[in-house]
């Protein structure tokens, strides 16, 4: 079995950045083009759906949510750290079901995309360490 | 900014109406399904639209039919707790 070396390293924090990034981006590098467009669809109208039901109010990456909630938020794309930052002073407030609704939606959309990012760096992995022919 | 851009944005500002009340159970529908979407498209070796259309449904259907038994055993348990 042929060894990852330091390039394969780097191409490997590369995908997994621009999976982050981006859902799917990392996918589409590996040229699963099919697979990156399922992906960064659903991920995006997952996570817009949560911002559509509970308002960009349950991003709450400083106030109260329990750490679970904002640890499972901060695995969307950027845009969540961006949204955080408007929503920091309490001007968004949220309450009850839309809150939890929203919350699950977001959360959700931001594991799926931990979970993304995860299968596109083992699939980066194997392409490289797996020998031609087997 | 246009008003389209205005009205667009302030859906986002302001939380929809959501009462507790057994319909708003039917928000689990498309977060199951996006889940089902998602997980099979990591997990195909190789995607065309009929399998993966088949795969997706069968789990989408699973995890729904695994909701509703754990429903109504949960449900089944609450009734003889309180009888």
């Amino acid at each position: 079995m042929a060894r990852p070396s330091r390039e394969n390293h780097a191409q490997f924090l590369l995908v997994g950045l621009l999976s982050w990034l981006l859902p799917g981006a990392g996918y589409f590098v590996l040229k699963e083009k099919k697979r990156a467009i399922i992906i960064f669809a659903t991920i995006s109208l997952t996570l817009c759906a949560g911002l559509y039901i509970g308002s960009i109010g349950v991003i709450d990456l400083v106030g109260p949510a329990p750490l679970y909630v904002k640890a499972a938020q901060v695995m969307n794309p950027p845009i969540v750290l961006v949204l955080s930052h408007h929503t920091a002073g309490g001007g968004y407030p949220v309450y009850g079901w839309p809150n939890e609704i929203g919350q699950i939606y977001t959360m959700v959309s931001g594991l799926l995309n931990l979970l993304c990012i995860v299968n596109a760096v083992s699939l980066a992995h194997l392409r490289k360490t797996e020998p031609v022919g087997e | 900014m246009s008003v389209i851009d205005i009205l667009m944005i302030a859906t986002f500002t302001a939380p929809e109406q959501i009462r507790p009340n057994p319909q708003a159970m039917l928000w689990l529908l498309p977060l199951t399904a996006a889940i089902a979407v998602v997980y099979k498209a990591t997990k195909l070796p190789t995607i065309t639209v009929g399998v993966f259309l088949k795969e997706a449904a069968i789990l989408f259907g699973s995890i729904v039919v695994f909701i509703i038994i754990t429903a109504l055993a949960l449900y089944a348990l609450t009734w003889l707790i309180s009888v």
